[in-house]
C-alpha cells in the first residue's frame, strides 16, 4: 500500500513519505497549516489513489466524541415500543436495531480499510480530543449501554486536520505524527495551478503568481490563499482577461481579497502609485 | 546511538519521551528509514509535535548527522541574537572572562558573530568525534559500507529530496518558539492569547447539567447556569508608538489585537510614547488623549497589555519634570505613573519587542519597569508566558 498523489493532488516528497509513514506505523496523522494547503483534500486524494473507501467526521464546537462512534437512539426505542415498530423490521427488543453508528465506528466494523477523516478537530474542546484519541489509538470503543467491546476489523488510515484556532492539548499531540503543511512556494504554487488549468500560458501563470505572492506579502487582515488565487485565475479565464495586472490595478480583486477593509486599502495602495 | 540522537534534541529545547525512542527504534526496524534523508523525516514525524519545534530540529539534525552547525546565511542576525546556541554562548564567555558583560554592546555585531562562529567551529573536534552512530567506519552498525540490514546510508545520492537543502531553507524559521512576532506566526500567538481564561458572568442555561442535578434532587427542578459562550474578557492595550524599536511591531500588534475583536468583549488600545504621563491618547497620532485618572477609573479587573521597549532616557523616568510631551502639567514621575496603573490593573503585563537577554545591557530603565510590571519579551514563548501570567493574576478576581 502505497500513496504516491494523484493527477489532481500535487505532493511533495516530503509529505508523500510522511504519509506513506503515518500508513506503515498506523498512526494517525494530524496535519496542520493554514488555510488552502490542501490538508482536507490529501484524505480525500488518499482514499481515491488507494481505492479505499472514506468515512468522514466535521467537527462541530459541541461534538462530545462520542457520536463519531455511535448514537443510540432512544427516542425511537421508546416510540416503538409504545407504537409498535410497523413495517420498519426494526425488534424494540434487539437494541441493536436502535444503534447508529458515526464514522469512528463504521470505520471500525468495516471489513475493509477505510480512510477516516476528522476535519477541523480544533473545533472541539479538549476533552472531546482526549477521548477520541483513546478510541483511535485503542483501536476500539465500549457501547456503554450493553457492555460491548467495538475492536477495528482493520484499523483505518486517520488523517487528523487541525486549522490552529485552538491549540492542541500535548498529550493529543504526543499520540499523533505531527505535520505542519507549509505555504506552498511560488514554484510549488506553480505545479498546483497547471494541475488545475492545464493550458494556462506561462506567461499568464507567472504574472498571477507574481501578483499573488505580492499581494501575500502586504499585511492584509485576511491573505489570500490557494482557493482564491485559483478562483481568481478562473475568473480571469472565463472573462477572457488578458493580463493579470496592468498598472496595479488587479481586475477581480474580490475574488482574491474578502475583507471590506482589505479591498479599501488595496484601492488606497492603488491609489497613491 | 539513536537516543545519543534524541538527547541532543532534548538538548536543544525540543521535547522528548520514552515512547518516541520506542517509536523511532520500531521505525527503523521496519526499514522506514533506508537513508539520511527519510531518517530525517521519520524522526521529525516521530518526535516533533510543534511547528515552532521544527527549526530547532533541523539544525540539531544537521550538527548531529552532516557536523554542520548554522553559519551567516540566516535570514535576520537578530534571529542569532535569539538563538540558545548563541545565548549559552554568551554566557559561557562571560563567565570564563572572555567577554565583559558592560563592553558587549560596544563591540560591532559582525564581530561578535564571527567570534562566535570561530568557537563553534574550534568546538567541532570535541563535538563530532567519535561514537555517533552513524559514520563511515568504526564500530557502529550504521555504517556506509555495513551489511547490517537496517542500516542509515552515509553520503550518496539519496532517491529523496535532500534533507540538508531542506535544512538550509530554513522554512520553519518564522515559526521558531524563540522569534519575534511577525505576520507568519501570527496565528501561532494568537493562539497563545485565546488562552487567556476566560470571564464572565453565568447566565446561560445549562440543559443537561439542569436535567441531571433535577433528576439527582428527585424532580425538584434545579436550574444550573453556565458562562456565556463568548468571552467577557476586557483587554487595555497600551501602546508605544514612539520609540523607533518600536516601529516594525505597531502595525503588527494593532493587528493582532484587531484580529482579537473577535473572542474577547472589549479591546480597547491606548498610545502613549516612551513613558506615561499624566495621559493616554486615544488615536495612534497621540492627538486625543485621555487623562490617566479617567483611564484609572475603568474596572479593576481588565487585563492590561503594555507593549513598549521601556527604553528610555532615565530622566523621563524618574524626574517629575521629564515628561518629553510639554502640555502635561503632571507633577508626579512616569515611573509613580506606571506603579498608580500597576497597582490599579492587578492583571497586568509588559511585553518588551527588546529579547529579553539584552534588557540588562540595553538600558538601566528597563530593569526600572520590569520591577513594577511583569515583563516578557515580545516573542511566542514571551506571549504565552504573559498569557500564563495573566490567568494566574486573574484568579483573584474569580473568587467562585
Amino acid at each position: 500500500m502505497y500513496f504516491s498523489g494523484t493527477d489532481r493532488y500535487y505532493l511533495t516528497r516530503e509529505l508523500e513519505e510522511i504519509v506513506n509513514i503515518a500508513i506503515q506505523m498506523e498512526k494517525p496523522l494530524l496535519l496542520t497549516g493554514e488555510a488552502g494547503t490542501g490538508k482536507t483534500q490529501l484524505a480525500f486524494e488518499i482514499a481515491r489513489s488507494l481505492r479505499l473507501k472514506m468515512e468522514e467526521a466535521r467537527c462541530k464546537s459541541t461534538f462530545r466524541g462520542e457520536e463519531l462512534c455511535y448514537v443510540y437512539d432512544t427516542v425511537l426505542r421508546l416510540n416503538d415500543s409504545r407504537f409498535g415498530s410497523g413495517e420498519s423490521g426494526r425488534d424494540v427488543n434487539n437494541i441493536w436495531d436502535y444503534l447508529r453508528f458515526g464514522p469512528i465506528g463504521r470505520a471500525f466494523l468495516a471489513e475493509d480499510r477505510r480512510v477516516l477523516l476528522l476535519d477541523e478537530i480544533d473545533k472541539t474542546d479538549s476533552d472531546t480530543q482526549d477521548n477520541l484519541l483513546d478510541v483511535l489509538e485503542d483501536g476500539s470503543f465500549i457501547i456503554r449501554e450493553i457492555n460491548h467491546k467495538v475492536v477495528a476489523k482493520k484499523r483505518p488510515i486517520i488523517i487528523i486536520t487541525s486549522n490552529a484556532k485552538r491549540e492542541l492539548s500535548d498529550p493529543f499531540l504526543r499520540r499523533c505524527f505531527c505535520h505542519h503543511i507549509p505555504f506552498p512556494s511560488p514554484e510549488e504554487m506553480a505545479h498546483i495551478i497547471r494541475l488545475h488549468f492545464p493550458d494556462i500560458t506561462d506567461e499568464f501563470l507567472f504574472q498571477s503568481i507574481d501578483v499573488f505572492y505580492d499581494l501575500r506579502a502586504k499585511n492584509f487582515e485576511k491573505l489570500p490563499a490557494t482557493a482564491e488565487l485559483i478562483d481568481w485565475i478562473g475568473a480571469m479565464k472565463s472573462s477572457g482577461c488578458q493580463s493579470p495586472s496592468r498598472d496595479g490595478k488587479i481586475p477581480y480583486v474580490g475574488t482574491l481579497l474578502k475583507r471590506t477593509r482589505d479591498i479599501i486599502k488595496f484601492r488606497n495602495m492603488v491609489a497613491r502609485k | 546511538m539513536l537516543v545519543s540522537f534524541l538527547y541532543h534534541l532534548k538538548n536543544r529545547g525540543i521535547p522528548i519521551s520514552v515512547k518516541y525512542a520506542m517509536e523511532l527504534v520500531e521505525a527503523v526496524q521496519r526499514g522506514l528509514a533506508p537513508d539520511l534523508q527519510r531518517f530525517f523525516i521519520l524522526a521529525r514525524l516521530i518526535c516533533v509535535k510543534k511547528v515552532e519545534h521544527y527549526d530547532a530540529y533541523e539544525q540539531a539534525f544537521a550538527s548531529f548527522f552532516l557536523g554542520k552547525e548554522f553559519k551567516g546565511d540566516l535570514k535576520k542576525e537578530f534571529d542569532i541574537l535569539n538563538s540558545p546556541l548563541f545565548n549559552s554562548w554568551l554566557k559561557r564567555e562571560i563567565e570564563k572572562g572572555n567577554l565583559n558583560r558592560s563592553s558587549i554592546h560596544k563591540i560591532p555585531l559582525p564581530e561578535l558573530l564571527e567570534r562566535f562562529w570561530n568557537t563553534l567551529l574550534e568546538q567541532k573536534g570535541e563535538h563530532h568525534g567519535g561514537h555517533r552512530w552513524i559514520g563511515t567506519g568504526g564500530t557502529s552498525p550504521f555504517g556506509h559500507s555495513g551489511n547490517s540490514a537496517v542500516g542509515v546510508r552515509v553520503g550518496g545520492e539519496g532517491t529523496h529530496f535532500s534533507a540538508l537543502k531542506v535544512i538550509e531553507k530554513r522554512r520553519y524559521i518564522d515559526y521558531a518558539s524563540g522569534s519575534s512576532i511577525r505576520m507568519e506566526n501570527l496565528g501561532q500567538v494568537l493562539q497563545a492569547l485565546k488562552n487567556l481564561a476566560p470571564v464572565g458572568p453565568e447566565t446561560e442555561l445549562d440543559v443537561e447539567e439542569t436535567i441531571y442535578r433535577t433528576a439527582k434532587n428527585g424532580g425538584e427542578i434545579e436550574l444550573y447556569f453556565k458562562r456565556e459562550l463568548r468571552n467577557k474578557l476586557r483587554i487595555l492595550l497600551l501602546l508605544d508608538n514612539g520609540g523607533y524599536s518600536m516601529t516594525p511591531y505597531t502595525n503588527l500588534v494593532s493587528l493582532l489585537f484587531g484580529k482579537l475583536r473577535h473572542i474577547f468583549e472589549d479591546v480597547e488600545t491606548f498610545y502613549f510614547h516612551n513613558c506615561i504621563y499624566g495621559y493616554v491618547y486615544i488615536n495612534p497620532e497621540r492627538t486625543r488623549s485621555l487623562p490617566l485618572q479617567d483611564f484609572l477609573s475603568k474596572e479593576p479587573d481588565s487585563r492590561v497589555i503594555i507593549i513598549g521597549d521601556a527604553n528610555m532616557a532615565p530622566t523621563e523616568l524618574f524626574l517629575s519634570d521629564g515628561a518629553i510631551d510639554w502640555e502635561t502639567n503632571e507633577r508626579i514621575t512616569g515611573l509613580e505613573c506606571l506603579q498608580k496603573i500597576a497597582e490599579h490593573f492587578k492583571c497586568s503585563v509588559w511585553l518588551n519587542p527588546i529579547p529579553k537577554f539584552k534588557w540588562k545591557s540595553q538600558s538601566p530603565t528597563i530593569e526600572s519597569v520590569a520591577r513594577v510590571f511583569h515583563m516578557e519579551d515580545l516573542t511566542l514563548d514571551g506571549i504565552k508566558n504573559a498569557v500564563e501570567y495573566l490567568n494566574e493574576r486573574g484568579k483573584i478576581y474569580s473568587k467562585n
